[in-house]
């Protein structure tokens, strides 16, 4: 495979240097934008098929009526590649498509943009499109790719809630291909819609693994309607077997990205449709005007890009559509935050270039705990800031030699980057050496709250986790939940954050009845999985029904949780997925509130000086219940009650043991 | 609290656990039982063992395919062994070096190819208990012996198999031979070369198992570094038993029994600091040699490369 | 001068076998879409680029050339030391208890005693291993792993527990770590940059070591017993004292090596609950680095710095292309596996030799014994 892939990379170079010598004078000739004679030429390449009702479509659809209103066929010409799932073939018609001189060819797929990124700077008189994605590659210097993607959270919040207030049974299902882009975002958005109307209602989330197995996805549904789902939500091509499963079972159906009303118009509700028209023109003027790329767009309810189309063979509610109305309102002006906490609401500084953020962790990045809590906060900010050329990040993980990382440390501060986070309580020694050789960078250094101040060092921001509080809701639910009256812990040494968790496990436990285990084991490594996994069978073997631990060796105890059907409750980061069975409930690290404050202070200048510790009340820590665990309603209560007054003062946790 | 120990739940907890800890040190321990017989330290146990888990993790979890991922953590194990066996038979190089060479290799191979390829901790369903009929229900034995999954129980049958090569078959005469004296070994006409890339691949494939063993096995995850130094406590244990399968057993129920009871010390929350009693396992595995103060002498041709005068 | 260029050679093989592990490395970065020329030249600029850069390399490569050659020691007489880790940490825990503990006293006779504490303590750690092995036959390999998991377990007790930095042990998040040494108390700098007193030191008693054991009574015992354990109870030396002393002044190298760790650049000790963390594996690189030096003191000098050099480049290049971590690892382990593989051409070319100079007399007197033949498990 890997070999097929080098061979094809050698042929493309080949086939680039032929080109490059043949393009040239070709594009010297067709290719000269301010002739006004000739029709605007667009090529689309894409992944599926141009009929798909879904991603392919909603692009082509688009490209139709821009060419109905710029007047027709010889206004704008339209070619298209469609089935475009080999991204070598597509990446030749890509090449193929800018050397015959095209005004602007379309990659409509993120899976294009490695491609688009060697094919681009050969024809600089070529404007690129690419989604979905904010990517321009504007900091390669590359000038000629637009880049678009479309906030689907918003319509799928808008889908979940009508889904929610049209449930009977409480149950709703979805099918997606891959967790992640385009389709994670909808979904995400559709589960936040649902539960804004029913924390209780169960969404159950089917990733069938492709884009193209409409089999798989009408089993996947019918798996949900078995599940007792009412109500179904699906996004991708391949869906369009599962819509066929709803009609026949009679359930509702919700689309996304095309409208999908004519599948099955006695069941489909609404639809989220794309209106790439709002990106294409301003693409197109753009390119008129002589301009060829370097900028993103996104589109979203308020800017028109995204739709919520009605199905009007689908008697809905006078009540329900209103409610629907209201949420799109809302979202369009901000009274409804969708994607995240409120705090998504604070705006963020503006800084007129590219502010540039390097993270030093002991970890990897996809460690499901300490490091990776730091580094997916990163990568919010920086989708909130705009993209990568509003904000650059660069890591080294797995620093776990202090040295290295302190030099690490040295070098990103030497190379100009404006904020160096140094994210683990090892560097601070190497801090207090580096810090003061350069006053114009501002570090951050977690978790701690020392920020060296007292020593005359004003350029070191400091945070920490008051993780006592998520431990204390975490020991206040497992002792509600616990049968057997034991628990156990698992733990890397006995020292710091995972001490001051496990603390407040504890403490949350005992407040419920003092009279339960908690039995602890450090095990002396934050790398060792298979001690982890025995310490949780040893706690197992001693009667424990309910689990948790802290630090990234813990994976190997929640499989030996999940083996005995043991509950587990997480830190860090979210776990649910490890695990979607047994996890309860996880706190999680929600650096992006340290961060947003320390971007402010150093857009005013500040670059140091000041603590931050994240906790309940802020919003730095957050208590996820896993979606996935059927968690009883008082139990939940009590949780939530819990973490209000801890919010509030009521509740203070005694860390005495 | 002291008394709390000798309850069954926990004797048979420590038991049942041990059996557990050992099954990865039994696997890459007789591996290296067998290189170092025949003359050969290799120290990239740890890395040939990253790559099997791997390996066997990422087939699994594509297919669902129990078998095809133990055949993958066979191949990679292999393979590994294979380039081990070149540059220290053909190029002769030092064996200890060699071995931190194809550690580290390993070490940082797993972690890419996991990075490129899952990109994220996922979980797989690996083997899954098996109770042996009958036997699993004799009361205390069969919940420590009979009820673990199948690569537990190939662990342990291993043993067996690995003494009766080793002792009673041509095979293993030729191996012993080859590492106690490899002049008069080639001198009978037995290829040194050949027994010993025999040796190293048949330890590069074991290993991988001991990979398998925890990620499809007892563990169902992949993470970076997930051996953390077992490769390393696996050829200090062929050492502890003499370089006899056996004995390699013995060491590998004490070192885990022991590390099972720190567990159960800190579960019962006997006041000892947790880092002492992790400390346990290895204080004791080297006290039980000084007590029984052993006379086993090892393969003489130990590291020793072989190449007839020219 | 055939001779001066015979050896130059040597000197190099080492130098053209980790070009082509880069080379394999470059492959495995195209498989990256990443351009090899770009990140070796990162490479290279993070190793010797610039003043900053070129100490850096030194300063990783003090500990390597001291654990090396503590590792030459124990090589040449015949025991494999792979308990650097373990000796490290236990040297650089005494060296720091006495420079926290005499405040007021002038600093460089704390950074004397401190030193020393480190040599000693290592001692120790090395020692035990010597005895078990001379007395109890408890193979080395063995008890040095064992004794580095000991360690890293005594030193997460410490330091998170009555070696704790007073003004941590209030807070909450307990970082644990040792309080911070005085300023008078720290290894001299060199230049401005990190590089320290250390290296200076590491040098020179790399050149002691050689003479210990080429220029003396105590060096040719050890080395005896190396080559021959049955000839050198001939000649009436005791095997096991001196396989005792080999290993005793092995683990003392790694144990200063840790000390000079504390007191040249961290400043304080502080754990991540492994040894790697404070040590970078410079107990494992050590031997590694000796080995490129041929197991000769003075050889082991200039395969520090390559040693250093490319793990100081290697996390440069990671900054600079953005490759994953892991990738540097396994291309570490790629070009120590190609330059041990290496030697067999330098060995072929010196048997060659040999055969060319009929006369033969002390081989090893001028440079190193041909083949590394250590005796394990007597």
């Amino acid at each position: 495979m890997k070999s097929y892939k080098w061979m094809t990379f050698l042929l493309l170079i080949a086939l680039m240097l032929g080109a490059c010598a043949g393009a040239a004078p070709t594009e010297d000739t067709t290719g000269a934008p301010d002739e006004p004679a000739g029709p605007f030429r667009v090529a689309v390449v894409m992944p599926s098929a141009i009929n798909d009702l879904a991603f392919s479509q909603s692009m082509y659809d688009a490209l139709l009526t821009v060419q109905e209103r710029m007047g027709g066929e010889e206004k704008m010409e339209i070619v298209f590649s469609e089935s475009m799932f080999v991204v070598d073939d597509a990446a030749a018609a890509i090449r193929d498509y800018a050397s015959q001189g095209f005004d602007l060819v379309i990659a409509h797929g993120s899976q294009y943009g490695s491609s688009l990124q060697e094919i681009a700077p050969d024809f600089p008189e070529t404007a690129f499109a690419w989604g979905t994605t904010l990517d321009t590659f504007e900091d390669q210097g590359i000038t000629n790719v637009f880049a678009y993607e479309a906030a689907s959270d918003q319509g799928g919040f808008v889908n979940g809630v009508l889904a929610a207030t049209l449930s009977e049974s409480g149950v709703i299902g979805v099918v997606g291909p891959i967790e992640t882009g385009d389709a994670k975002l909808y979904v995400d958005g559709f589960v936040a819609g649902a539960q804004s109307v029913n924390p209780d209602i169960d969404v159950n989330v089917n990733w069938i693994g492709s884009f193209s197995d409409v089999a798989l996805s009408a089993e996947a549904a019918n798996t949900h309607i078995s599940a007792g789902a009412d109500v179904l939500t699906g996004t991708a091509q391949m869906v369009v077997g599962a819509v066929g499963v709803a009609e026949e079972a009679g359930a509702l159906w919700f689309g996304t990205q095309a409208d999908q009303s004519s599948l099955a118009p006695d069941i489909v509700v609404a639809n989220q449709v794309y209106r790439w028209e709002v990106v294409l023109e301003d693409v197109i003027e753009l390119v008129q005007s002589g301009t060829y790329g370097a900028k993103s767009y996104r589109i979203n309810l308020a800017n028109g890009g995204e739709e919520i189309v009605f199905n009007p063979g689908f008697d809905l509610p006078e009540d329900v559509k209103t409610l629907a109305e209201d949420t799109i309102a809302g979202i369009i002006d901000g009274s409804i935050v969708v994607g995240g906490s409120a705090a998504e609401a604070q705006t963020l500084p503006s800084f007129e270039e590219t502010f540039r953020v390097a993270v030093v962790m002991p970890s990897a990045i996809n460690d499901l705990a300490f490091s990776q809590s730091m580094y997916d906060a990163l990568v919010t900010i920086q989708e909130r800031m705009g993209g990568e050329e509003k904000m650059e990040i660069v890591f080294s993980e797995s620093m776990f030699v202090v040295d290295d990382a302190a030099a690490a440390i040295r070098d990103y501060a030497a190379s100009g980057y404006d904020l160096v986070i140094a994210h683990g309580s090892q560097y601070g020694s190497s801090l207090q050496e580096i810090a003061p050789d350069f006053p114009e960078t501002s570090f951050a250094w977690g978790t701690t709250v020392d920020t060296f101040t007292d020593q005359g060092i004003t350029n070191v921001f400091a945070y920490e986790a008051a993780s006592d509080e998520g431990g204390y809701v975490n020991g206040v639910m497992a002792a509600t939940l616990s049968e057997s009256g034991v628990i156990g812990v698992v733990g890397p040494i006995e020292t710091g954050d995972a001490k001051l968790y496990v603390d407040g496990f504890v403490a949350g436990v005992s407040s419920v009845d003092p009279r339960i285990d908690v039995n602890v084991n450090w095990i002396g490594s934050f790398s060792d999985v298979a001690l982890a996994a025995e310490a949780a069978n040893t706690h197992l073997s001693a009667g424990a029904d309910v689990l948790t631990g802290t630090a990234q060796m813990v994976v190997g105890a929640i499989g030996a949780a999940e083996e005995n059907g043991a509950l587990w409750f997480g830190t860090q980061s979210d776990q649910s997925s490890l695990a979607p069975d047994i996890v309860v409930a996880n706190q999680v690290y929600r650096w992006e509130v340290v961060l947003e404050e320390i971007l402010t202070l150093i857009s005013e200048g500040k670059y140091g000086g000041q603590a931050f510790v994240i906790d309940l009340a802020n919003g730095g820590e957050e208590v996820a219940f896993n979606p996935g665990f059927d968690l009883p309603a008082d139990v939940q209560a009590l949780a939530e009650e819990t973490i209000q007054g801890i919010i509030d003062g009521s509740i203070t946790i005694d860390l005495g043991g | 609290m002291i008394t709390e120990l000798v309850s069954s739940t926990v004797l048979i907890g420590i038991l049942a656990s041990g059996i557990r800890l050992a099954t990865p040190y039994l696997y890459a321990a007789i591996g290296e039982t067998f290189g170092q017989r025949s003359g050969v330290l290799n120290l990239g146990v740890e890395g040939q063992m990253l790559l099997g888990a791997f390996a066997a993790f990422y087939l699994v979890f594509m297919t669902g395919n129990l078998v095809l991922g133990l055949l993958a953590a066979l191949a990679v194990g292999a393979l590994m062994g294979l380039a081990m066996a070149f540059v220290t038979v053909n190029l002769k190089a030092e064996q200890g070096i060699s071995g931190i060479g194809f550690y580290l290799f390993g070490l940082g191979m797993s972690d890419l190819l996991f990075q490129r390829m899952l990109g994220t901790v996922e979980t797989v369903s690996g083997f899954s208990k098996v109770n042996i009929p009958f036997l699993s229900d004799i009361p205390v034995i069969g919940e420590i012996l009979f009820r673990q999954n199948l690569l537990v129980y190939g662990a342990f049958a291993l043993v067996p198999i690995a003494w009766f090569v080793l002792n009673k078959t041509t095979l293993g005469l030729k191996i012993r031979a080859v590492g106690e004296n490899p002049e008069a070994a080639d001198s009978l006409g037995v290829s040194v070369a050949k027994v010993r890339y025999f040796t190293i691949i048949l330890g590069g494939m074991l290993s991988g198992i001991a990979g398998a063993s925890l990620s499809i096995g007892l563990l169902n995850v992949f993470q970076q570094n997930m051996t953390s130094g077992l490769g390393f406590i696996a050829v200090a244990l062929v050492y502890f038993g003499g370089w006899r399968p056996w004995g390699v057993l013995g060491g590998a129920l004490l070192f885990s029994m022991v590390n099972s009871l720190q567990l159960w010390i800190q579960v019962l929350g006997i006041p000892i600091p947790s880092d002492i009693a992790v400390m346990m396992p290895y204080v004791l595995t080297i006290l039980a040699l000084v007590v029984t103060v052993s006379r086993v002498r090892g393969p003489s041709a130990l590291t020793k490369p072989f190449g007839r005068e020219e | 001068m055939q001779d001066r260029l015979n050896s130059l050679i040597d000197l190099l093989l080492p130098v053209f076998a980790t070009l082509a592990a880069l080379l394999v490395g470059a492959v495995m970065l195209l498989f990256l879409k990443v351009n090899p020329i770009t990140a070796y030249s990162a490479l290279w600029e993070g190793a010797f680029g610039s003043t900053n850069a070129l100490a850096e390399t030194l300063v990783k490569a003090t500990p390597l050339l001291l654990v090396g050659v503590g590792i030459c020691i124990a090589f040449r007489a015949g025991v494999i030391n792979i308990g650097g880790e373990g000796q490290m940490v236990i040297g650089a825990i005494l060296g720091t208890l006495i420079g926290l503990n005499l405040e007021g006293w002038p600093g460089w006779i704390v950074i004397f005693l401190a030193l020393l504490g480190g040599f000693v303590g290592g001692a120790i750690w090395g020692g035990i291993p010597g005895l078990l092995k001379a007395y109890f036959n408890v193979n080395e390999i063995l008890s040095t792993i064992m004794m580095n998991a000991i360690a890293v377990q005594m030193m997460n007790f410490l330091l998170r527990g009555p070696m704790i930095d007073p003004s941590q042990a209030e807070l909450a998040s307990k970082i644990p770590q040792t309080a911070r040494l005085l300023e008078a108390f720290r290894l001299p700098r060199l230049v401005p940059t990190r590089l320290h007193l250390g290296a200076a030191i590491a040098v020179v008693l790399a050149i002691l070591v050689y003479i210990l054991l080429w220029r003396t009574t105590l060096g040719y015992r050890i080395r005896a017993v190396g080559q021959s354990p049955q000839a050198a109870r001939y000649a009436g030396i005791s095997v096991k004292r001196h396989i005792v002393l080999a290993l005793l002044f092995s683990g003392a190298f790694a144990g200063l090596a840790g000390a000079t760790q504390v007191f040249g650049v961290n400043y304080r000790m502080i754990t991540d609950g492994s040894a790697t963390g404070f040590t970078g594996s410079a107990g494992f690189n050590g031997i590694v680095a000796a080995l490129f030096g041929q197991l000769h003191p003075i050889g082991t000098i200039p395969a520090s710095i390559l040693f250093g050099a490319l793990l100081v480049g290697a996390n440069k290049m990671q900054r600079v292309v953005q490759v994953p971590s892991a990738l540097i690892i396994a291309l570490n382990g790629l070009v120590v596996v190609f330059v041990v593989s290496s030697e067999i051409w330098r060995e072929r070319r010196q048997r060659d030799r040999l055969r060319a100079a009929a006369i033969e007399g002390e081989a090893d007197a001028s440079g190193p014994s041909p083949a590394v033949d250590p005796e394990v498990g007597i």
